[in-house]
């Protein structure tokens, strides 16, 4: 199966009205020639295609999901597919055809829209790949703003975020720091960071503005938004995130949603597309791809980030998301997520495990196990559970979603009671 | 159109009531975003989508962007519940049916491609290109500082290159839109560490001499890349890695049928050779008897590009696309390269072609014909919209001014690219006050770009 339409007798048409006698000569300035067929398994009906990937799929085993870390399974209002499903949004390109392209620039905007509300910032961009790139590009926005190289880390962030952020800064010449200098462009903390303690960041604003830097805070779990005070209420001069779990699956890892988020001033340093609206030639009220003087196809290699195409359609996924939950409905999931994680943390607790939080936490949290997380993750996933993510030598990071009923809490721990 | 904002009703409940009053820091006061009914939104953004246009719509020849038609099993294939509810940190025993398309993906993109090693991890094209760049600097450390680029280079290249800190060197093209090898050969300095180009070239034209541009960059001691954006050109019939190409990205979203989404999700995976597979990021999918792993241990690696695998639900339409089409992927290359040579010669003689020569997918036109009457290459974009095709790519490359860049991709049939050339010619024979007014029916008409950069409004406000 191919999906070339045209058949043998056009193919002959089109070949004497392009001037050539075959398909050798139109490829006979082509060097060097692959003398032999593509060595990949024979074409495939759709008939054996969809039964091909349904057993490969049917290879992964779904579990009870009590891992975060950075990708959070939250429940998708079915409307969402749906919605994500019109053709006429996901099989478009970037839209640069603004007068056919309003659907998408409205949902771009919609969604800077949102990310503003929820994050308290002023202006957001239109997506980037994900909310550790998303991170990384957020502290190098201090530092193009500072003309500082060095960037102070003052909480535990996601290990793949610092992993991704340790690429980015090698190959940039940034400097990682653990504290807070005249050097540093910026203070980088997650909220709430990697074990899921919440940290106040007021304070962490003050100390950063004292020493002439800027304030990136990092989100990755997006629902923490709706019950935690903006971070842009509390001194953050970008926010960068990850907002997969506003209506997308986990889907093994990606396509992840990552965004950047600015206060005013800064808007000619935020990176990728961003939507603005304005009018048409008939005075309608219309929307179009905007400042794009900052942008790669532009300024070139003196654009300050190379990004083109980003996550839109994951943006739309989020947009409907946001806009079928509403405020209560988002509310609740965050309620949910945080009730069942202190029920589990509880329980665990009171069978020995050693709480490890030093602060207040949201929907994920750290405990000391009694015994070894590699054996508990393999107890519990053969009971179809995935326990969480070990850390270290004796501990194991717990997330709950509202996904989780509390009889899933209930069997988590009855399995665990059975190993001690 | 309203704004989502500016409606309100009743929430519908997706989960249940929580009854829990949180205390501080967990008691936000206000979250502004509004309560709505399900018909509402449904109805709101399927009104957007009818203001859309997409592949699914019409002809769609956005060049460099490779707009083939999506098959419909890809989306059904990467939303069953076994991949798209895959946690990506679920034990690898239960995750064995990802790794598995994974490695198979990995090996069949080198197969077509002639590279030794792929990496999934970059998210889009330009994500390949910055990761390849990041494997350049690794490689040399402070000791080259240049990366060289053909003047006909899209935007992303030069990006890539600065984010990493290298000096940008452009290389002019000759006459017959191809990198001139005197140019090259007096800018292949020791301190060059990679020479970037797109092949076939973002002119829709292969480089005729690429072995010796290979010759010349690795006398020198440098790295050949290729922009693999334009492999729907080629498939089956060059492969990059035996013309000498030390390392390159492909855009599954191109090549590889997988939507663009209205700009993303892609994914960008990087190809290189043996001897620079152990830069590529961690973790690596491997295979050991039946069983497939992540190997984090990879001495050199230049670390992580992204928080997890990279873009998996777009690889699951990749991977499914090539197995449908298999081998015949040398059919698809075939019938995008001649769809484009007649296309080309059909619009000829009405539009100025800078470059008559064989195309490749793709081939640029100039409107400079129309410049005359005063219609720009802006103006026949728009007044194609009227006609119900999405426009070219326009203005690009940047050395071909008033530039109209034509893909029609292989699964455009006969009679849709005579209706296209049709109203292409109509176009050309248009008084100008005609094509300057278009377009006139679609929802918006021309939009004030000056007046949005002038006074940005870009979110709604409750204020
Ligand atoms: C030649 C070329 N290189 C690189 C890119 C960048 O790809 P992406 O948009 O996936 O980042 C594009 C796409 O626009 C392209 O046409």
């Amino acid at each position: 199966m191919n999906y070339v339409p045209n058949k043998g007798k056009e193919t002959a048409e089109m070949l004497k009205a392009a001037g050539v006698a075959s398909f050798d000569e139109l490829f006979a300035s082509v060097k060097p020639k692959l003398a032999r067929k593509l060595n990949l398994s024979p074409p495939k009906s759709e008939l054996e295609l969809a039964g091909h990937m349904l057993e490969l799929s049917g290879k992964n085993t779904l579990l009870k999901n009590f891992v975060g870390a950075g990708s959070y399974d939250h429940y998708i209002p079915s409307a969402v597919a749906h919605i994500t499903s019109r053709s006429e949004f996901y099989t478009a390109y970037t839209p640069y055809q603004a007068e056919v392209s309003q659907g998408t620039l409205q949902v771009i905007y919609e969604f800077q829209s949102y990310m503003c509300l929820l994050t308290g910032m002023d202006v957001s961009n239109a997506s980037m790949y994900d909310g550790a790139s998303a991170t990384a590009e957020a502290a190098f926005i201090a530092c193009d703003i500072t003309e500082r190289s060095e960037i102070a880390v003052l909480n535990k962030l996601n290990p793949n975020y610092e992993k991704v952020l340790r690429t980015y800064c090698e190959s940039r010449g940034v400097k990682i720091t653990g504290e807070l200098t005249q050097k540093s462009a910026c203070v980088l903390v997650q909220n709430p960071d990697f074990e899921g303690n919440v940290h106040e960041l007021e304070e962490f604003a003050n100390r950063a503005h004292e020493a002439g830097a800027l304030l990136v805070v990092s989100v990755a779990e997006p629902t923490s938004l709706a019950i935690l005070k903006a971070p842009g209420e509390c001194g953050a001069d970008v926010v960068a995130g990850e907002a997969q779990g506003f209506g997308n699956p986990v889907s093994f890892g990606g396509p992840m949603l990552g965004y950047i988020a600015v206060k005013k001033d800064f808007v000619k340093r935020i990176p990728g597309r961003l939507c603005g609206m304005t009018t048409d030639s008939r005075g309608k009220k219309g929307f179009v791809l905007t400042l794009q003087a900052r942008e790669q196809h532009i300024r070139r290699e003196r654009a300050s980030c190379n990004i083109c195409s980003n996550e839109a359609l994951c943006a739309l996924a989020a947009t409907a998301y946001l806009a079928l939950m509403g405020k209560t409905g988002l509310a609740n999931v965050a309620k949910l997520s945080y009730e069942r994680a202190h029920e589990l943390q509880k329980k665990l607790g009171e069978l020995g495990f050693a709480l490890q939080n030093t602060k207040p936490f949201y929907n994920e949290f750290a405990v000391k196990c009694p015994i070894k997380p590699k054996k508990l993750i393999a107890a519990l996933e053969k009971r179809g559970i995935a326990a969480g993510l070990g850390i270290g030598e004796d501990r194991i990071l717990i997330c709950c979603t509202e996904k989780l009923s509390e009889q899933d809490v209930e069997d988590y721990v009855n399995v665990v009671r059975g190993l001690l | 159109m309203k704004l989502i904002f500016e409606q309100s009703g009743k929430n519908s409940e997706y989960v249940p009531e929580s009854k829990a009053v949180l205390r501080e820091p967990f008691g936000r006061k206000e979250l502004p975003i509004p309560d709505l009914g399900e018909v509402q939104v449904i109805r709101h953004y399927t009104k957007l989508s009818t203001l859309n246009y997409g592949v699914d719509s019409g002809f769609y020849p956005l060049g460099s962007c490779t707009m083939k038609y999506n098959p419909k099993i890809n989306e059904d294939v990467a939303r069953l519940p076994g991949f798209a509810a895959l946690h990506p940190l679920t034990p690898e025993k239960s995750s064995q049916g990802a790794l598995e398309m994974m490695y198979e993906l990995e090996k069949d993109l080198c197969e077509i491609t002639g590279m030794d090693a792929f990496s999934l991890q970059p998210a889009a094209g330009a994500h390949g290109e910055l990761t390849s760049v990041m494997i350049a600097r690794k490689h040399f450390g402070k000791k080259r500082s240049k990366i060289l680029i053909p003047d006909t280079a899209h935007g992303t290249n030069p990006a890539s290159g600065a984010m990493c800190g290298f000096g940008m060197v452009t290389i002019k093209s000759n006459s017959r839109g191809n990198i001139d090898l005197d140019e090259l050969g007096k800018a292949m300095t020791e301190d060059v560490a990679m020479l970037m180009i797109t092949n076939p070239n973002t002119l829709g034209l292969f480089e005729e001499e690429i072995t010796k541009i290979a010759d010349i960059v690795h006398a020198k001691g440098g790295l050949l890349y290729c922009d693999g954006a334009n492999m729907n050109a080629m498939m089956g019939i060059t492969r990059p890695g035996d013309a000498g190409f030390d390392i390159m990205h492909l855009n599954l979203h191109k090549s590889f049928s997988t939507p663009h989404g209205g700009g993303g999700p892609g994914a960008g995976p990087v190809g290189v050779k043996k001897f620079l597979e152990n830069y590529l990021p961690v973790p690596r999918v491997v295979k050991g008897g039946d069983r497939y792993s992540l190997n984090w241990k990879v001495k050199g690696s230049i670390g992580k590009v992204g928080p997890f695998f990279g873009n998996f639900g777009v690889l699951v339409k990749a991977y499914t696309y090539i197995k449908a089409v298999g081998p015949e992927l040398k059919l698809v290359s075939e019938a995008a390269v001649l769809n484009a040579n007649y296309l080309m010669r059909k619009l000829q003689p009405h539009y100025d072609l800078p470059y008559d020569r064989i195309c490749a997918h793709e081939f640029v036109l100039t409107s400079k014909k129309q410049n005359e009457k005063g219609v720009h290459t802006m103006d026949i974009a728009k007044r194609l919209l009227d006609y119900g095709h999405h426009a070219p790519t326009i203005y690009f490359p940047l050395v071909v001014p008033e530039a109209l860049m034509i893909e029609p991709t292989e699964t455009e049939p006969k009679e849709k690219l005579d209706e296209f050339a049709d109203s292409m010619i109509k176009i050309a024979n248009e008084p100008p006050e005609l094509v300057k007014s278009a377009p006139v029916t679609t929802p918006v008409g021309r939009l004030d770009g000056v007046a949005a950069a002038r006074q940005p409004n870009l979110r709604w406000s409750n204020e």
